[in-house]
């Protein structure tokens, strides 16, 4: 199975790539590893005539201090985050959730920006990043914007990037010190995928939650945010009572699609479970 | 049609070729410029037998395009030539690591990274490095312990895996 | 029977490394796809988005347009078919005639100067269809609901019925009696190198030669030249590398007769290789049946009598020349009581068509059915009767003193060892202590399982998926330099012939093994043989290789007792020399008498022809020699994801004289992960509509590295009556295994009263039916 022909482009700059998105944006895709929209032009599910190879514009790539965080250029390669030290130190949840991400030849070449514009609900880094309040500046034809990533996926392969605009970065906090993160899935055999996946980080005083954070991918249309589950636990004693209760309000955090059988929710509440007690234990 | 110049080196050699965009990065090493050891199996970036080394790590090559292959360096299996490269063909033929060999010139590859970067590895260790290249014939498990008498720990697989 | 060889054996069971593997690891194999021709032009197909349709029209003159399009064929262009075959009535068109009847049935073949541009002017050729409402279930296509696939037949295209004499009455007085339904969903052979053929005009003799990855040469050159209406002798196939085949590369196909038919019209090469859309599309299937099963037992779960309807979807045409429906069900009504000594059997088989790919052979074919429903049937019985498992399969196990034993079907198991594979198989496994383990897992909420599976394996049969031919053949030729040449008329794809037929000649001919090459694929050079498949290459192949080996090297001692002045019976063979038995100081070599019986002919003792070679045919002494075998599973189940973790997994195995243990295993490690995806994660799944919805590896999963269990294996040795004791071996590791890790997963679940008699056995089906379940578990 062979794309069709297109016209291919290797941009310099970003304003090269906003130049050549403005002028055909229903027609022109950007290209970074590759690994998501490949296949789907393979199978002819996705028609391109232009596509933006961006491998060599510089200014989106590096991993950069940040106000104590950290900024992430949106091509960064999986094994890259999953390896350097900067973000295994500020942000160790993320790295871990690179770090498991497919298999070593996905991870060698699929990109961070590619992973979270491609938008496809089974990927593991938005489970990390929404955790992690991760923050997206976008270049368009306008200013830069930035964007809370909690507002970025709208459906499956839906988001709120406008066809002429392209992700240049990913702006990751510093996580709390002292806090303990676990990135817990269930991989798809064939894939790699996340069948389900959970991204938790949860800060203790006192044997009491001062904060936490757990995000599910996978399981729904679009990651979310498993914003109730975080309400039961913040405050309370980091009990198997609380997590138990913690768990149980996962599901209901999202839109669950397909669960007539009670499957997703239930996957949902498994494996929130596992990742908070995980953590609880120090195994996180 | 217009075609992109691109060059980059194989296996250590310089090569340079007009290519169609979208000519595959796979279709080039096989067909233009011979290395058929590198195949073609699902083309949807699953079975891992067209993984090459870009820049020495494992990659798919059927998901990329000949041109993001320019000004970088691939290795295919036929340039696998060092010492570690020849006791890894010595274990594989040795333990019986191979049937049909389609899947087999990618598991050298792979497992010649995972070798050079983990001499420690172990067999689950092994089995996940791994878990990018399909085989359909041997069930792995003469694989896992042709890569495993390599290691630093020598001998055959754990009993217990998983 | 007492084998002679040249001298003390000492190829034929060693775990000796194989000679293919030098060229495969380094790179330097072909396969079909690496073949370079100059000119080749390359076909892509226009395949049918429906499972039923009238073709209205096809309009490819935009196709046409496109720069670098050499043809665009349909059925009037090449109006040949695939002809009716056995019960099955209908032909089968190379390019969709009037009607489609799959989806992916092939419409419109078109040939550019590369496989890119064939693709852009296949979207651009334009078919009106009428849809028609698809035949999608099988029991409800058994009444021609909602209709004919075919107007001119019935849609059952084979119907058997048998019954043992005294049936019913053993079946009705019988203590106890359970229904039961088994399924087993679609599943492919998947092999990683897809399917492919080119035809090329020979330049040096004026013949087509067809390269193809194929099972079967000399068959399928047979098929095309028949088919096509060529001269059999200007026809050559050749087979080059193969990556994987399991059965499904046996079968001509439409594809074939295309691309053939394609390189005569434009008289140029022209190849087609299946991307994996398209092998799923296109590839025979496998697996589809129903078995509604009854089955009367005592108070011991001693089986009495089987009763089992026989149910398989065909899909659209009978697949050339082996239908898989057919194969499936008439071979497991032939072997469904296994290795159990079940008196009665009453069995109806209904094979129909549908509006699906076409049923074929995958390895094992019937057998991981039949013993699915085998294993299952008594693992009820023991849950009903609350005995242990492995109690009630002794119950029934056929006694070595039954042996040879003839089973309810009228097969007869020649030799075999299934009491003994069974407790050596326990004894492995270390089942009391699993069942321990078990006990304690239970009460902290682990839930583990174990599975048992006997299996009989039918080998050496003259009649498999590769053809009919109940021979085989190997030519050997000594050269003059005194190096061997053999060809045999194999279709090997892993399987390691090359070595295995090397080890059976260097013991006949006391040559060493890497002066021998064993050549197979060309029909210019192999002598007429049955292919591969069927697991009919160790015992016909090496029987043929015994053969021939033996009588060369009765020529050769005649040569060597002349040259040196002793009885042919005090010759001696070692290392390709020949001395006279215990006396080392002279010798002639295989180099000296090639001298001899090719140059210095005067020399050649009477009798003897000029030269040295050999072609001889091997034919069996029985129809059907059974291997045997167990399998032992034990895994965890986890019922609040569904997960099943295989924690470990034990084999018997005995398949007779071993030619090459590593060789051995090595199939058999591969048919157990083959097993687990039958189990666990193969399914090819059709909508409503008739839309086969998996047709990349992300939909169709198969086993990876981490998913499949490491196996011990042991082996025991039950030599058949055929040449060396060997039985055929490559496909009881598949019939046994998804039986043994099906029924592990059953065992784990029995707390909750839940059994799964459907394969395979996802996560999310453990899960919702755990949920659904009323019986908490103990």
């Amino acid at each position: 199975m062979y794309t069709a022909p297109f016209d291919y482009r290797r941009a310099h700059d970003t304003q090269e790539v906003v130049t050549w998105l403005q002028e055909d944006p229903d027609n022109t895709k950007i290209i970074a590893g590759g690994h998501s929209l490949l296949p789907l032009m393979k199978l002819r599910l996705a028609s391109v005539a232009r596509l933006v190879d961006i491998s060599q514009v510089a200014e989106l790539q590096g991993i950069r201090e940040d106000m104590g965080g950290l900024r992430i250029g949106a091509f960064t390669r999986h094994a890259q985050l999953a390896k350097d030290p900067a973000v295994r130190e500020a942000a160790p949840l993320l790295a871990s959730a690179a770090a498991v991400i497919g298999d070593m030849q996905v991870r060698n070449r699929g990109t961070i920006g590619g992973s979270l514009c491609h938008a496809d609900p089974a990927a593991d880094l938005p489970a990390a990043l929404l955790a992690l309040n991760a923050e997206l500046v976008i270049a368009g034809p306008g200013t830069e914007r930035r964007e809370s990533l909690d507002a970025f996926f709208l459906a499956p392969f839906i988001t709120t990037l406008a066809a002429d605009e392209v992700l240049t970065a990913i702006v990751v906090p510093r996580m709390v010190p002292g806090a303990k993160s676990t990135y817990l899935k269930r991989p798809h055999p064939a894939s790699g995928y996340p069948v389900i996946g959970v991204a938790a980080w949860v800060s203790v005083s006192g044997g009491r939650v001062e904060d936490c954070r757990i995000a599910l991918t996978g399981i729904g249309p679009v990651p979310f945010r498993a914003a109730r589950s975080e309400q039961v636990l913040t405050g309370r004693a980091f009990s198997r009572e609380a997590i138990a209760e913690a768990a149980r309000e996962a599901a209901g955090s999202g839109t669950l699609e397909d669960d007539e059988d009670g499957y997703k929710s239930q996957l949902c509440q498994v494996y929130v479970s596992r990742a908070l007690g995980d953590i609880a234990q120090g195994a996180g | 049609m217009t075609t992109v110049d691109i060059a980059f080196l194989l296996n250590g050699r310089p090569v340079s070729l007009s290519v169609e965009p979208r000519l595959l990065l796979s279709d080039a090493l096989r067909h233009h410029l011979g290395m058929t050891s590198t195949h073609v199996g699902c083309e949807q970036g699953v079975c891992g037998v067209c993984t090459i080394l870009l820049d020495g790590a494992p990659a798919r090559s059927c998901l990329m395009l000949a041109v993001m292959a320019d000004g970088r360096s691939v290795t295919t299996a036929e340039g696998l030539s060092d010492p570690l490269a020849e006791q890894l063909r010595d274990s594989f033929q040795e333990h019986h690591a191979l049937q049909c060999g389609f899947c087999t010139p990618a598991m050298l590859l792979t497992a010649h990274c995972l070798l050079s970067a983990h001499p420690e590895a172990g067999e689950s260790q092994i089995r996940e490095a791994l878990s990018g290249n399909l085989c359909r014939c041997t069930g792995y498990q003469f694989i896992i312990d042709a890569v495993s008498s390599l290691t630093e720990r020598g001998g055959e697989g754990d009993a217990s895996h998983g | 029977m007492a084998e002679e060889f040249a001298s003390a054996p000492h190829f034929v069971g060693a775990r000796i490394p194989r000679t293919e593997d030098s060229r495969l690891l380094r790179g330097e194999a072909q396969y079909l796809d690496d073949i370079q021709i100059p000119n080749l032009l390359e076909m892509a197909f226009v395949r049918s988005p429906y499972a039923a349709a009238r073709i209205l029209s096809v309009d490819s003159s935009a196709a046409w347009n496109i720069p670098g399009v050499r043809a665009v064929f349909t059925f009037a262009d090449m109006p040949f078919v695939l002809p009716q075959n056995g019960p099955s009535p209908i032909d089968q068109p190379v390019l969709a005639r009037e009607r489609v009847r799959h989806a992916g049935e092939a419409v419109v073949a078109v040939v550019a100067e590369s496989r890119y541009i064939a693709e852009d002017a296949c979207e651009a050729v334009h078919v009106a269809y009428t849809p028609e409402e698809p035949v999608l279930d099988m029991q409800a296509a058994q009444k021609d609901r909602p209709r004919r696939v075919h107007d001119a037949a019935p849609n059952v295209f084979y119907h058997q019925e048998y019954e043992t004499e005294g049936f019913q009455a053993a079946f009705d007085t019988a203590p106890h009696r359970l229904t039961m339904t088994f399924q087993t969903t679609r599943q492919t052979a998947c092999s990683l190198e897809t399917r492919g053929i080119i035809a090329a005009a020979d330049p040096f003799s004026g013949r087509m030669t067809v390269y193809c990855g194929t099972q079967s040469p000399h068959r399928l050159r047979g098929d095309l030249a028949e088919m096509l209406q060529m001269e059999e002798h200007l026809l050559r196939v050749i087979v080059p590398e193969v990556g994987g085949a399991f059965g499904m590369k046996a079968a001509t196909y439409p594809e074939y007769l295309a691309v053939v038919q394609a390189a005569r019209l434009l008289r140029q090469p022209v190849k087609w290789t299946a991307d994996r859309v398209e092998s799923f599309l296109s590839d025979v299937h496998a697996r589809d049946d129903i078995h509604d099963l009854e089955v009367a037992f005592d108070q011991r779960g001693q089986i009495i009598a089987v009763k089992d309807h026989l149910m398989a979807d065909g899909g659209a045409y009978a697949s050339y020349p082996f239908s898989g429906a057919i194969g499936e069900t008439s071979l497991a009504a032939k072997v469904i009581t296994g290795p159990y000594d079940i008196a009665h059997l009453s069995t109806v088989i209904d094979c129909t068509y549908s509006n699906k790919v076409p049923l074929g052979a995958y390895r094992g074919v019937w057998g991981p059915v039949a013993s699915f429903v085998q294993e299952g049937m008594v693992d009820r019985i023991a849950q009903f009767l609350h005995l242990d498992a492995a109690e009630v399969r002794r119950t029934n196990l056929v006694q070595p003193n039954q042996l040879p034993y003839r089973n309810a079907a009228g097969m007869l198991y020649d030799s075999g060892s299934f009491t003994e594979s069974f407790e050596h198989a326990l004894a492995q496994l270390d089942y009391t202590r699993w069942r321990a383990t078990q006990e304690q897992a239970r009460r902290v909420g682990k839930y583990l399982g174990i599975g048992l599976s006997n299996f009989v394996e039918p080998t050496a049969m003259a009649s498999s998926e590769a053809g009919s031919i109940g021979y085989e053949s190997c030519s050997v030729r000594v050269e003059p330099s005194g190096t061997v040449t053999a060809w045999l008329g194999l279709g090997p794809s892993g399987q390691g012939h090359e070595t295995t037929m090397a080890q059976v000649l260097a013991d006949q001919l006391g040559v060493d093994l890497e002066h021998i090459v064993v050549l197979h694929g060309d029909t210019d050079a192999a002598p007429l043989g049955g292919g591969t498949g069927g697991s009919r290459s160790g015992p016909l192949g090496g029987g043929a290789a015994m053969q021939a080996g033996r009588k060369m090297r009765e020529r050769l001692d005649v040569y060597a007792a002349h040259m040196l002045e002793a009885a042919v019976e005090d010759i001696a063979w070692e290392h390709g020399r020949a001395h006279v038995r215990g006396v080392y100081a002279r010798h002639v070599s295989l180099r000296d008498i090639a001298r001899i019986a090719y140059n210095d002919v005067r020399q050649i003792p009477s009798g003897l022809p000029i030269g040295l070679e050999v072609t001889e045919r091997y034919q069996p002494p029985r129809p059907v020699s059974f291997s045997n075998g167990t399998h032992a599973a034990v895994v965890e189940v986890n019922p609040s994801t569904g997960q099943v973790t295989v924690l470990d997994y034990v084999v018997v195995n005995d398949c007779g004289t071993l030619i090459n243990p590593l060789i051995v295993e090595g199939q058999i490690h591969g048919g157990v992960a083959q097993g687990v995806g039958a189990a666990l994660l193969e399914s090819l799944v059709y909508d409503d509509s008739g839309q086969l919805l998996t047709t990349t590896l992300m939909d169709y999963l198969l086993p990876s590295a981490p998913l499949v269990p490491r196996m011990r294996i042991e082996h025991l040795v039950t030599p058949s009556d055929g040449a060396l004791g060997v039985k055929g071996m490559g496909e009881g590791s598949l019939i046994a295994s998804p039986a043994a890790i099906a029924g592990a997963v059953n065992d784990a679940l029995s707390p909750w009263g839940v059994s799964f008699e459907r394969l395979p056995i996802a996560p999310r089906d453990i899960v919702t039916s755990l949920g659904r379940s009323s019986a908490a578990p103990v």
